[in-house]
């Protein structure tokens, strides 16, 4: 008796694939029948798979099992409404019809298909976000809430805004095609950049937690990086900074749980490979004209990875890249962000000219990163008043112990260094 | 001692529970296979799931039930072949609550002439 192991995430991926394949055969309009219909399915699976073992082809298996799900519940509502304009049965075609589906191009399809469905303009950006994860990725709202700090409620009701626009506007097959595919890329990039940057800037302490979103993130950026439609510079450079970043992940933590600051960090810790295929990426990304602010970032995340220390980091070089990416995205923390590259590179009374004068806009003011930038600089410019002051204000707003812990080590009080 | 043989109906409260995430579920698939690897000398008939509904046949004829109480639903079956009671309810105990949530298992031993 014995029992085959199923791949990584094989349930959750598998849920993806699915609702994507299925909502494209039924319409997006029934994504919740859809997605009870894969839910149990993959209930029925657990159930029927611990008992008689894996069957030869779990995936067409699961396939079937949902799609017969789905046109019971669909065949149920034609009858309870008597409405005959959308057969359910036609649309969706025949089980037999299952494995043929499963060849890699057309499950890619469907993922990116639904990528792009769901990354459209008029649904608010948080809301692309809980849809993609629960459709795309096969989280639950429970999970979803955990990752995004958000609410379970919260969650729901932002998945429901998705959910309700799709029902109400369902993209018709000619509404994805060539030209709004292109269109809708720049906004597909942006949901994937959302969905790394949630894993990998936030404070929580859960490292694997993180990394799971970083790991989505990677996993549907390179699906569409293989796709004629996402075969572009900005999806590439997107990816670079994508695999930079990761690369570093395992050594921005201590034994402990605690994060590391990038000068405490053991880079021989840091993902050797990922940091190649970063690069590969990055290489790629470096065709056309075009200069994104994924390029800009990616840079920069390149020149951490190829300093053999902190020390000698090509500051010069990260500073520029802050300052293309101001001018492309302009946004307060990357004038902060540049206000340190530049302390390291021309010392901290640079650094603080750079933020001279200016007034950071609410949400920053009151972070702890501000507070943290500026009780640095004034410390090691040997203003201790300053120092202490932002320092408070940087203990009171830290989000989380290993924030705080962190900005101790950091900010303690001494001779300036 | 000569082994018994154990008949363990599951029961569950229909619509209790949260469903699990796909992610839980692979979680459960892991633990069960770990479970059934670790009892396979004690585990005589996998058995399997009750499908809902059925007949109640008596010597009034054949009704659709009811079955117990409609609150309570026998989701599923196995045998455990255990040298006591306390064996087998240490089988049942170790394994994960993998058919439903919210289940309870009855033990009942079979008995042999």
């Amino acid at each position: 008796m014995s029992t085959p192991r199923l791949v990584e995430h094989f349930f959750r991926h598998e849920y993806g694939r699915l609702v994507a394949t299925l909502s494209r055969r039924a319409g997006v309009q029934h994504i919740e029948a859809v997605e009870d219909a894969v839910q149990s399915a993959l209930m029925t699976a657990l159930e029927t798979w611990t008992i008689a073992g894996l069957p030869d082809n779990p995936s067409g298996w699961l396939f079937r099992v949902a799609h017969n799900h789905l046109m019971g519940e669909l065949r149920q509502r034609t009858a309870r409404r008597r409405i005959l304009e959308q057969n359910a049965e036609e649309d969706i075609g025949t089980p037999e019809n299952g494995p043929e589906i499963f060849l890699a191009g057309e499950v890619r399809d469907d993922l990116l298909r639904m990528l792009f469905v769901c990354c459209n303009e008029a649904i608010p950006l948080e809301s692309q976000l809980v849809f993609a994860l629960k459709s795309l990725c096969g989280f639950d709202i429970r999970e979803i809430a955990l990752r995004l700090f958000t609410s379970e409620a919260n969650a729901y009701k932002r998945l429901g805004r998705a959910r309700s626009h799709l029902r109400k506007h369902p993209p018709r097959p000619a509404d994805l095609a060539g030209e709004q595919y292109s269109s809708r890329l720049p906004a597909v990039n942006k949901i994937l950049y959302l969905l790394f940057t949630e894993g990998y800037l936030s404070s929580h302490a859960e490292m694997a937690i993180r990394r799971e979103l970083c790991n989505e993130a990677i996993r549907l950026a390179a699906i569409l990086a293989e796709h004629p439609v996402g075969q572009t510079p900005e999806t590439f450079a997107l990816l670079a900074l994508m695999h930079l970043h990761a690369a570093r992940m395992a050594a921005r933590q201590d034994g402990s749980g605690g994060l590391l600051l990038l000068e405490e960090q053991n880079r021989e810790l840091w993902d050797r490979q990922g940091i190649q295929v970063g690069l590969e990426w990055l290489a790629k990304s470096a065709q056309g004209d075009g200069f994104s602010r994924y390029h800009a970032e990616a840079g920069i995340a390149a020149e951490h990875c190829l300093a053999p220390s902190f020390q000698e980091t090509r500051w010069d070089r990260v500073v520029e890249c802050y300052s293309l990416l101001e001018r492309i995205a302009p946004s307060a923390i990357h004038k902060l962000n540049r206000a340190v590259a530049v302390a390291e590179w021309q010392g901290p009374a640079a650094g603080l000219d750079v933020l001279e004068g200016f007034e950071p806009p609410t949400w920053l003011a009151g972070s702890y990163l501000w507070a943290a930038v500026l009780a640095d600089l004034h410390r090691r410019c040997g203003n201790a008043q300053a120092a202490m002051r932002y320092r408070d204000v940087a203990f009171e707003s830290a989000p989380t112990p290993a924030v705080k812990e962190l900005l101790r080590r950091r900010l303690r009080t001494g001779s300036p260094g | 001692m000569p082994k018994q043989s154990y008949l363990c109906i599951q029961r569950s409260q229909p619509g209790k529970g949260a469903k699990p995430s796909p992610a839980q579920m692979q979680e459960m698939y892991a633990k069960f296979n770990a479970w059934k690897e670790k009892f396979k000398d004690k585990i005589v008939d996998m058995g399997g799931q009750l499908k809902a509904g059925g007949k109640i046949v008596s010597s009034e004829g054949a009704t659709d039930g009811p079955f117990v109480e409609a609150k309570e639903v026998i989701g599923g079956f196995m045998i455990v072949s255990a040298e006591s009671m306390e064996e087998a309810i240490e089988v049942v105990r170790q394994s994960p609550g993998v058919w439903r949530p919210e289940s309870s298992v009855e033990i009942r031993e079979i008995s042999t002439p």
